[in-house]
């Protein structure tokens, strides 16, 4: 198929500046671009061009960072270029304007956050958002409750997928890639001997921090050799101090313990300090979606102490991989969790193993890939089914040689209301087929009853061979550059 | 093609509403120190200043910088033209936030014919011109205007105009690509970010003991807590979430910088000025900061002087019995303790000296002469309508 990813207008992909859902993308986007040709929106960043192709995944970056820029530019590259399958991340208020700049694509939501609160979005505007897409992804039940809760009708639609972590790069400590870059780490920070306390986050009162600096003046009377590592800066690579930051900073200066405030750090050197850590706090204080930072603790083997907010507990096994603190509002909760660690080190030490087991077998980017794939397959129209559509369902479902030739010949051969239908119902099974294949093409080891649906399905669908094909990628951009230029008009 | 224009896009920022492109920059905040004069701004800021005139119909004989806001980024200039005194003003606030103020301003003279200074149109027939990623606009310099005297009376010239301002201030839709800015549904957040910080204060008071002002701020911060909390409270009793519902617009706009400065006397009446910060809200909003304002200067809450400035207020926007709570609610909140203490958390160390404790022990006293006079007020309103 021919899919369009359309990021958030706030931060580009690659994620140089970080940003959760500029890191999943980028996560799976080697997994993705051997079935389809995928070109990538996002916004403009004077470090990366408006428009390059690179791995096979076209990019094409336009003004952003206020919404509305960035809406009008994203429907004006839309309606200047055709695509299968639109896949939004978290606007849905971008959804009813580029529904009407391609009507015929069907359209994927991903919700990473409350984005659907009927303060971010008119209540009309969800209905027909949630009526015209195929489906939602949510990265955690959490986001998908909330929206469930907001609107029932939306239930048949959502489906989560937990977002992933890239287990080759961030790693243990004690992993022999690492090892070296923990105690050089360590050292030049004065921390040789401690046990690190690492903090992840925004620093902002939703994320907390301050309840953990709170926590650790009674902590370091307890527990010897403690350190605390806090990585983050206001607003991603901003350092601009407000009042919180301001607060955080007067706790930090006069703790009993040597604190470790690193300000932005880049995103692909972050997996260092989880690995020169021992320990990772969550503090969160809001109804957060999913933190990523838990993924991360896990790949790099920390034991977790996070609170009972959104969706953060999902992902921890109470005792096996790290303890869930249920009232984070109170500082002391902190203390106890922590204190029950500190006072156990093999106890941590197993609580690491597990995370990293855990993080290995389920939460690595080809399996987040190989789920978005099966939601890509599966997508199914939703506006009136005409033979166009009913036949571009079924291409889809084809290798991606078959998508060159051309739908509009094949189309004039369908006719009748039946052979539609049918048309759609068999489309619908080949995709169902060529996501498992995906899937195991990936290199993921599907469990059984999904195997053994996949069985099921007529030999002949199953003999269909995969032909992955990136010259077609750089004939459509090359299309592409050919098209008209649209209008530029600012706001 | 496209991508060049995107680009250009990227590198330009900045674009006259007629489309011209007109430099290169993007504003910043600056820096001033001692080697800076007073009034001190950038040459890349004067010369878009040069540009921005260029889209009117004026012809400039001087321009004097008459403010700066260098820790933003805003700046006023006073304008001598062909067609009188005008001002330049460069908003340091997003371009969609300044549309929404610009479009109230608009509103407020054209429909509603209020004493705020009329906005001088480009040769386009726009309110402002974008430069330096910015907004900026000329308005007419509204002369002479003298500030009312600092007595009873001027203060209830100042209430009287507010009350007129709120009432025409009805009714204002924002343009379309604005931002609206509004308060009217905050009240509660507001309130438990003001119980939040007091614990903040009481955490840093206790983080550096030893400060001079530490005892005095720890003795008394509890207290204010528990006022902030009570209010709360009081609030979640009251009519708020109802009034809160009736919407923007029906509320109307507050200043939000309303005082002695930017309420000033004119040949035919009070003039309300510098609206930039302008938002929806609750409008008696204004009116308590002009009054917990009015008292901390006197050292002492008067019951004379709140009284009759409400008065004073209700004449021109009559407050009903609903809206009069939330005034005694919101006077109740410790707004001077909180107003004056947040700054704790940039330098603890400096401001935690001798002077922020005889601070401290002033906003007390204060506080002290609050409660008999709102016990006093509180039936003013009973059986009213």
């Amino acid at each position: 198929m021919k899919i369009l990813m359309v990021c958030t207008e706030k931060l580009p992909v690659p994620p140089l500046l970080g940003g959760a859902i500029q890191t999943y993308i980028s996560g799976i986007l080697p997994y993705l671009r051997p079935f389809h040709d995928i070109t990538v929106l996002g916004i403009s960043n004077p470090s990366l061009p408006d428009e390059e192709t690179i791995d096979g995944i076209h990019y094409v970056r336009v003004p952003g960072k206020v919404f509305e820029i960035y809406r009008n530019s994203v429907v004006r590259y839309i309606e200047a270029n055709e695509f299968d399958l639109i896949h939004i991340f978290n606007r849905p208020r971008l959804v009813l304007p580029i529904r009407q700049a391609a009507p015929q694509a069907k359209l994927i939501l991903s919700m990473h956050n409350d984005m659907f609160d009927p303060e971010k979005i008119d209540l009309e505007e969800a209905n027909e958002v949630i009526a015209t897409v195929s489906g939602i992804v949510t990265v955690s039940n959490y986001v998908g409750n909330a929206i469930r809760e907001l609107y029932p009708q939306a239930a048949t639609k959502i489906r989560i997928i937990y977002s992933g972590v890239d287990t080759a790069r961030f790693l243990p400590g004690t992993h022999q890639k690492m090892q070296k870059i923990r105690n050089e780490l360590r050292k030049a920070h004065g921390l040789e001997n401690k046990t690190v306390i690492l903090f992840a986050g925004r620093l902002s009162r939703n994320k907390g921090v301050d309840k953990l600096l709170e926590a650790l003046p009674e902590l370091a009377k307890k527990h010897k050799e403690l350190a605390l590592v806090i990585i983050g800066s206001k607003w991603f690579s901003e350092n601009k101090v407000n009042d919180y930051v301001a607060y955080v900073r007067a706790l930090a200066e006069k703790l009993p313990i040597p604190v470790v405030t690193t300000g932005f750090v880049a995103p692909d050197e972050i997996q260092h300090w989880f690995a020169a850590a021992d320990l990772f706090v969550c503090t969160s204080q809001w109804q957060e979606p999913l933190a990523r930072v838990h993924y991360e603790a896990m790949a790099a083997g920390l034991p977790i102490v996070t609170t009972a907010r959104g969706g953060n507990p999902e992902v921890i096994l109470a005792n096996e991989n790290g303890l869930v603190v249920e009232n984070p509002e109170d500082p002391n909760g902190f203390v106890t969790a922590i204190s029950q660690l500190l006072s156990d080190k093999s106890r941590m030490k197993k609580m690491g193993e597990k995370g990293r087991e855990l993080a290995v077998s389920m939460y690595t980017w080809d399996r987040v890939a190989s789920e978005l794939l099966e939601v890509w397959e599966q997508a199914e129209e939703v506006t009136q089914p005409t033979l166009e559509q009913a036949h571009a369902g079924e291409v889809t479902s084809e290798p991606l040689e078959a998508i060159k030739e051309s739908p509009k010949e094949e189309k004039s051969e369908q006719e009748t209301k039946e052979k539609e239908e049918k048309a759609k119902k068999k489309a619908k099974k080949k995709a169902n087929e060529a996501a498992k294949e995906m899937a195991k093409q990936a290199g993921r080891d599907d469990d059984a009853t999904t195997t053994n649906e996949t069985k099921k399905k007529t030999k002949k669908e199953k003999r269909q061979p995969f032909i992955l094909s990136s010259s077609y990628t750089e004939n459509a951009s090359d299309k592409k550059k050919g098209k008209g230029d649209p209008p530029f008009i600012i706001g | 093609m496209l991508l060049v224009v995107f680009q250009q896009v990227e590198k330009t920022h900045a674009i006259s509403k007629g489309g011209d492109y007109v430099e290169r920059t993007t504003i910043e905040p600056w820096i001033v120190d001692e080697t800076t004069h007073e009034f001190f701004v950038p040459d890349y800021i004067e010369q878009l200043a040069d540009e921005v005139l260029q889209s009117y119909d004026l012809s400039v004989k001087s321009r004097q910088i008459v403010t700066t806001k260098p820790d933003k980024g805003g700046a006023i200039w006073k304008l001598e033209t062909n067609r009188g005194s005008k001002s330049l003003k460069l908003l340091h606030r997003r371009p969609t936030r300044s549309l929404f103020s610009l479009g109230a301003q608009q509103y407020l003279v054209e429909v509603r014919e209020a004493r705020v200074p009329p906005i001088i149109k480009t040769k386009d027939g726009e309110n402002y011109v974008e430069a330096g990623g910015k907004l900026w606009f000329v308005a007419e310099w509204i002369e002479p205007l003298a500030p009312v005297t600092k007595d009873l009376e001027g203060a209830k010239q100042l209430c009287y105009a507010l009350g007129e301002f709120h009432r025409l201030s009805k009714g204002y839709t924002p343009p379309k690509q604005a931002e609206v800015a509004s308060r009217v549904r905050k009240w509660p957040k507001s309130y438990q970010k003001m119980i939040t910080k007091m614990t903040w204060f009481r955490n840093i008071a206790n983080a550096y003991k030893d400060m001079p002002a530490s005892p005095s701020l720890l003795e008394v911060v509890d207290e204010f807590a528990e006022q902030a909390k009570r209010g709360l409270e009081r609030l979640h009793q009251s009519s708020y979430a109802e009034l809160s519902k009736l919407g923007n617009a029906y509320w109307g706009l507050v200043h939000q910088d309303y005082g002695w400065s930017n309420g000033q006397m004119g040949e035919n009446g009070m003039w309300i000025i510098d609206l930039d910060g302008i938002a929806f809200d609750l409008p008696i909003r204004d009116l308590r900061k002009l009054i917990s304002g009015t008292m901390a200067d006197l050292y002492r809450w008067d019951v004379t002087w709140v009284r009759e400035m409400i008065e004073a207020y209700d004449e021109a926007n009559p407050l009903t019995p609903e809206l009069y709570e939330i005034l005694l609610i919101d006077l109740a909140m410790p707004n001077e303790f909180y107003k004056n203490i947040k700054e704790i958390v940039y330098e603890p160390e400096l401001f935690l000296g001798e002077q922020t404790k005889q601070l401290i022990q002033t906003i007390v006293e204060t506080d002290q002469s609050k409660w008999p006079v709102l016990e006093d007020i509180q039936t003013d309103w009973k059986g009213r309508r």
